[in-house]
């Protein structure tokens, strides 16, 4: 699917992640920075974690070699 | 509050400082003030200082209150043994009576103390003597026997001899007129006996104690008795003999009583006629059915005193325990010298400010005092304490980081990220979507059950793991997470997202062990291709995979900690430290490994086969080579001399500048001719043991010494922190390879045989073996790991970690303790 619009994917189900939370907890304004600190926390590790694994198999130097019993 | 000034960059986050704290001064009359202490107690926003510190505990004010609550939970500490040893357990939260008042209950608890020692000491005695004489009964019968054998068969010799008696003139007749006169019993030798009980252990020397004191002079005659019985002065059931010992004169009496003594057999009187004997029995049967029913009615009123008591036990403990604890807040506040009114001190968070106002006019009002409590904020140099409120949620995670240390008033809290990162890190160390799941189910047991459990008392190990459940929750959902991007599911990988990537070069396969597969689709979209497992080169790419992420993710936590010591600082409005310390500390580590980093986005990028060791090593070494086949990108020679340049003017950049220009702060300081005068409360509260930094003296080789230790840490760290990241490598190549041992090596064998028992077996073995060691010890093993990560290598970036934390005083928390 291509590397951007997976990141653009995660883009979005973070925004979509903090206005939900901003809709159910709404508790005051520190409160509410907190809860979006941890929404991009969660997100940004993930991607990262996402993307580091995507982008060591875009253009492999070593490939699968299988075992001589399968 | 603190004079340092408060930073206005960013806007307030919650959990991110603790809150801001002040030392209040309450003045309260004599009156209301027992009221009002129980009122901040329920409350829980102050804490309270001691004033009296330097007096001992009975020179206190109140010292003589503290010994009646002493001696009124002595008194409800026995009803609690008396009950345990009844078998009666005191019923938890129990009807409400009504509220009871100390002195009341002070009565009430010394009646029934009374009346309870009373019983008992009754019960003891009753038994006691039932005890005895189920003893003498015993020493009737047995003795008895004795007397009843003897005499039948003296009767029978008598016969024998009388028949015999006429004309025999041998060596007997000496004998003969013995016996005679024996049986005549008119002469001046007379037998005596005792008779008694004694433990069957001690009576075989008994036996010959009694033979050696006496020179042989007596004789002793034994009988076993059959079951056990209970000894009346220890009132244990022990195995006893009847004796019955038969002496002549004074002296072997006294001695024979002194043996008796001595062993502690008890002795009992005892008449030979035989008609007095059956009377006696009959007697002492009576005496023992009364006594029996005296006994059981006494145990059944003890039996209900102990019930009532029961009802009312754990209402009659919270409300001593109370009443201990706001007598000892009480004995904290300095007494006014004309004894009419208390002084107390304490933090107290500024939120707070109304409510405790709201408490005090409370218990003004309640107490009906003429005079209200004053509530006034004082102004000191002294560090307050930490306080964060927290919820249920994140009450784990600040936990976690106080248990390195409780941070400093306001710096920022690592707590915040915390939340986030240290479930990630556990969960790159424990990629698997299956084990994931198991743990998620675990835990939402606990927490769906969360009310029923947390009234509960649970042991240790379940304690902690209950306290932990949010934490774990957190940890089970990220790990499912890495699960599907590590694929695997016990191991096993899916194609969950699309087709692998891979497959053979040509219809036929025959190059696929030799040369292996190629990439002929796009790349696999989310997570580790699957084609990879159980290939011969999973490994390799694995590892390179892994250890890479691991310099990635690491690079950013640090980053993301130095980012937060920049924060401290514009908060702080500590311009020095931005300057001289955020500033080449961020491009040192950045040009080194921050570009490190870069190269292996650009490695992964381009697909080059240059070699990052190669470029990192010779960077350092021979950093004006040509770089040849490692070359990533153009230009890389130059942008290479110019990080490492970087990097080398950083170290001193971090080292020097800062000392001299404190120095050159603190003579400016002392150069200013208006200095504040200390408060003359303050100077008086001087001797208090939190003293903020004194800003009196100034060595400045100590200060530099401090500026090169910090230094040599940050660039020595910078390498070996790294570094340590790879422990998420090592760590979850561990994982993934245990897990593919016990699914391969046990289930797949298990399979393999087709025979149902053996596959039951295997299918046993393999749960026993996945919950043990990975889902308990990986579990507890990457847990610490990702905990060390987050102490050391996060937070030694930014995090000083040595506040106090505030504890205030409540009465809620009562609940909860122990005794």
């Amino acid at each position: 699917m291509g590397f951007l619009v997976t990141t653009l994917i995660f883009l979005v189900v973070g925004i979509i992640a903090s206005l939900c939370t901003r809709i159910c907890c709404n508790r005051g304004p520190s409160a509410n920075l907190l809860h979006l600190t941890l929404i991009i926390t969660a997100t940004v590790c993930c991607w990262m974690m996402w993307a580091i694994v995507y982008l060591s198999q875009m253009k492999p130097l070593i490939v699968p070699i299988l075992n001589e019993s399968e | 509050m603190g004079e340092r000034g408060r930073g206005g960059c960013c806007p307030p986050m919650d959990l991110m400082r603790s809150e801001p704290m002040q030392l209040v001064q309450l003045i309260l009359p004599v009156e209301s003030a027992h009221l009002a202490v129980s009122y901040l107690g329920d409350l829980g926003l102050i804490q309270i200082k001691d004033l009296n510190a330097e007096k001992s505990p009975f020179q206190r004010t109140y010292a003589i209150q503290i010994k009646r609550c002493g001696e009124m939970s002595r008194k409800l500490r026995f009803f609690r043994d008396q009950m345990s040893k009844a078998g009666l357990a005191p019923t938890t939260r129990s009807l409400p009576q009504d509220v009871l008042n100390l002195d009341d209950l002070e009565v009430k608890l010394g009646d029934l103390d009374a009346e309870l020692v009373e019983i008992n000491a009754n019960g003891e005695k009753l038994q006691r003597s039932y005890n005895e004489l189920m003893e003498y009964k015993l020493v009737l019968q047995k003795a008895g026997e004795f007397f009843n054998s003897a005499l039948s068969s003296a009767e029978a010799r008598q016969r024998e001899y009388a028949s015999h008696q006429s004309g025999e003139e041998s060596l007997e007749t000496p004998l003969l007129s013995e016996l005679e006169t024996a049986n005549d019993l008119s002469k001046h030798v007379k037998l005596g006996f005792i008779a008694g009980l004694v433990t069957r252990e001690k009576s075989m020397a008994f036996e010959r104690i009694l033979f050696r004191a006496t020179r042989g002079n007596v004789f002793l005659k034994q009988a076993v008795v059959d079951e056990p019985v209970i000894d009346p002065v220890s009132g244990e059931k022990v195995e006893k003999n009847v004796f019955v010992v038969f002496f002549s004169g004074e002296r072997a009496k006294n001695k024979i009583l002194k043996i008796c003594e001595a062993f502690g057999a008890n002795r009992y009187s005892f008449s030979e006629d035989v008609s007095k004997k059956t009377q006696m029995i009959t007697e002492v049967s009576g005496r023992l059915s009364e006594l029996k029913s005296t006994i059981d009615a006494g145990a059944v009123h003890r039996g209900n005193l102990l019930q009532t008591i029961g009802e009312q036990f754990e209402q009659w403990n919270l409300l001593v325990r109370k009443e201990k604890a706001i007598y000892h807040t009480l004995n904290m506040l300095s007494i006014d010298v004309t004894k009419k009114c208390l002084v107390a001190e304490g933090w107290s968070p500024v939120f707070a400010t109304k409510q405790i106002q709201e408490a005090l006019h409370r218990a003004t009002h309640d107490s009906k005092s003429q005079v209200d409590a004053i509530f006034q904020v004082l102004y000191t140099r002294e560090m307050p304490p930490t306080y964060f409120r927290t919820n249920k949620f994140n009450s784990a995670f600040q936990e976690i980081v106080d248990a390195y240390g409780v941070a400093k008033y306001q710096e920022a809290n690592p707590g915040v990220f915390t939340i986030v990162t240290f479930p990630f890190l556990f969960a790159v160390m424990f990629g698997d979507w299956g084990h994931g799941i198991c743990l998620l189910l675990a835990t939402l047991y606990f927490i769906v059950r969360e009310k029923k459990l947390s009234s509960q008392k649970l042991g240790d190990i379940m304690e902690m793991t209950f306290g932990g459940r949010y934490v774990i929750m957190l940890m089970a959902i990220f790990s499912i997470y890495t699960g599907f991007i590590y694929n695997e599911f016990f191991s096993v990988p899916f194609e969950l997202f699309a087709s692998s990537a891979y497959a053979c070069r040509d219809p036929s396969c025959r190059d696929s062990t030799t040369v292996g597969l190629i990439k002929v689709r796009d790349t696999y979209p989310f997570g580790v291709d699957p084609a990879w497992h159980g290939t011969r080169s999973e490994l390799p790419f694995l590892n390179s995979l892994k250890m890479k992420m691991s310099i990635l993710l690491g690079v950013a936590q640090m980053n993301l900690g130095i980012i937060m010591s920049f924060f401290n600082a514009l908060f702080f409005k500590n311009s020095l430290n931005v300057w001289f310390q955020f500033i080449p500390q961020i491009i040192f580590l950045n040009s080194l490994f921050g570009y490190l980093s870069v190269l292996i986005i650009i490695k992964w990028c381009t697909g080059s086969q240059a070699d990052l060791y190669h470029v990192m090593i010779y960077m350092f070494l021979s950093p004006t080579d040509e770089l040849g086949e490692n070359q990533l990108f153009p230009g890389q020679k130059t942008a290479q001399l110019v990080l490492l340049l970087l990097a080398l003017v950083s170290v001193p950049w971090m080292l020097l500048p800062k000392p001299f220009l404190l120095k050159l702060q603190h003579s400016r300081q002392q150069g200013d001719s208006y200095a504040p005068l200390p408060d003359a409360e303050e100077s008086l509260r001087s001797a208090a043991n939190h003293d903020s930094h004194s800003h009196e003296e100034f060595e400045f080789s100590e200060v530099f010494v401090h500026q090169l230790i910090h230094t040599i840490e940050f660039v020595l760290g910078a390498v070996s922190n790294t570094a340590s990241y790879l422990r998420l490598w090592a760590l979850s190549l561990a994982h993934s390879e245990l897990s593919v041992v016990f699914y391969e090596k046990v289930l797949l064998l298990a399979w393999g045989y087709n025979n149902v028992v053996i596959l039951i077996v295997g299918i046993i073995v393999f749960i026993c073996a996945t919950v043990g060691v990975l889902l308990v010890m990986e579990t507890l093993s990457a847990f610490l790991h990702a905990l060390r990560l987050h102490w050391v290598e996060f937070q030694n970036k930014f995090y000083e970690g040595d506040g106090y934390k505030f504890y205030p005083f409540s009465l809620a928390l009562l609940d909860h303790e122990e005794e």
